[in-house]
């Protein structure tokens, strides 16, 4: 079967994201030597070459129907990638624990089974949201949210490659990140998603009002003072107004409320 | 350059909700329109000789661009080379817009895409980051910004 390569490395060379790379010892299946090769990992395609810098690439891995396993080899930090009986088991050794471990997750999200999945189980949960805001108070920019239908906002075919009989399919369990040996240090995810992420403009609907947008830029802990100024603005002008008003009603007093002719 | 061919094969034979036989013309000048068994299977296009077990090829469906070439026909051009096109004839209107769709759709960039959109609106009401209980938050794959900004894009990423 011909496999358009031009494609594979247009697409490995493209602007498009790389997931992963770097330094693998993979492992020749009929010597049992290891190579050390460099790693692409780019959506479900893991291609490798001798160095980075390389235009020839060795070669390339669909990783599409494989189980990513880790194994412990006495001081190597080992794991495989296995197709099934009859198929193909492709073995590596990274440097170290981090590296073992973060190819090992990386690998295990890459297929498009697996992010098709993902989708639409999120998919699912961005309807029940949305429902659920204006179950509650309604927000005026999430009601007035509209999806265009020529939007890339699609949900996914219902297309799933079934790779293996046998296997559960169960979204919950596929999704879920392999679970770490013990000994290995839990690292707290960066933090990407701080409050203010949650005024990030929505794609396909109209920005929040300017005055529901935070004050930018400004820090309350160092200008309480601005702060207090800020809001008290209005409340000067709302006693100004009250003050106005009870004017009005005392000149008014001096006339009688009724005419009584 | 080596790959998984037979790992590759078998997962051309995997249930596809879009396969058809259309007529196929190569990119080259002088290439035919020839009969064939066009399968979609994750982001690949494969494509058989009527009732052979192995496909002929594989196309990756990764930045290329998907055209209406007419009524029935629709294009597909890769290394963004806007003249070498694959060319499919299909038997209605119907059909072809469907393979259109599902070719776009079918990309990998595409889904990624969508993913971050659906990551980021959770999170925007919610509050709460959907990939958590995954335990894949800091994936770099599903990152918001991983070298480009959040916006709409136009199909020639695709």
């Amino acid at each position: 079967m011909k496999l358009h390569e031009k494609i594979l490395t247009h697409y490995l060379s493209c602007t498009s994201p790389v997931d992963k790379e770097g330094y693998l010892n993979k492992k020749k299946n009929r010597n049992d030597t290891y190579h050390r090769r460099w790693f692409v990992l780019k959506a479900n395609l893991l291609f490798y070459q001798e160095r980075p810098a390389d235009r020839h690439l060795l070669g390339v891995i669909v990783l599409e129907g494989c189980a990513v396993q880790h194994s412990e080899t006495d001081g190597h930090f080992t794991f495989s990638l296995v197709f099934g009986p009859g198929l193909k088991t492709y073995r590596f050794a990274a440097v170290d624990r981090q590296g073992q471990e973060s190819w090992v997750k990386a690998l295990h999200s890459a297929s498009h089974c697996y992010l098709s999945m993902l989708v639409k189980d999120l998919a699912r949960q961005y309807e029940e949201a949305k429902q659920q805001q204006s179950l509650g108070e309604s927000h005026p920019s999430v009601s007035a949210l509209k999806l265009p239908t020529n939007s890339f906002l699609f949900t996914t075919t219902q297309q799933t490659a079934v790779v293996r009989e046998g296997r559960s399919f169960s979204a919950s369990t596929l999704l879920q990140a392999p679970s770490i040996p013990a000994k290995a240090v839990a690292k707290k995810s960066p933090k990407l998603w701080t409050r203010r992420h949650a005024y990030v403009t929505p794609l396909n609907g109209p920005a929040p009002l300017y005055g529901e947008w935070p004050l930018v830029g400004f820090d309350p802990l160092e200008d309480f003072s601005t702060l207090h100024d800020y809001y008290g603005q209005e409340v000067k002008k709302a006693r100004e107004d009250w003050l106005k008003s009870r004017q009005k009603e005392e000149d008014h007093t001096d006339q009688d409320l009724i005419d009584l002719g | 350059m080596r790959f998984n061919e037979k790992e590759l094969v078998l997962l051309s034979r995997q249930p596809s909700e879009r396969a058809a036989e259309l007529g196929m013309r190569g990119p080259k000048k002088g290439d035919v329109v020839k009969k064939r068994l066009v399968k979609l299977v994750v982001n690949f296009l494969f494509y058989f000789r009527t009732d052979e077990e192995e496909p002929i090829g594989a196309l990756l469906l990764e930045q290329c661009r998907v055209e209406r070439e007419d009524s029935q026909t629709f294009s597909i051009a890769f290394l963004d080379e806007a003249e070498r096109k694959y060319v499919f004839e299909c038997d209605t209107e119907e059909q072809c817009a469907e393979w259109i769709d599902s070719i776009i759709k079918a990309s990998y960039e595409f889904m990624r895409k969508n993913l971050i959109f659906y990551r980021t609106e959770i999170h925007r009401l919610t509050g709460k980051d959907p990939l958590e209980q995954y335990g894949i938050s800091d994936e770099a794959r599903f990152q918001v910004s991983n070298g480009r900004p959040l916006v709409a894009r136009d199909t020639s990423s695709l």
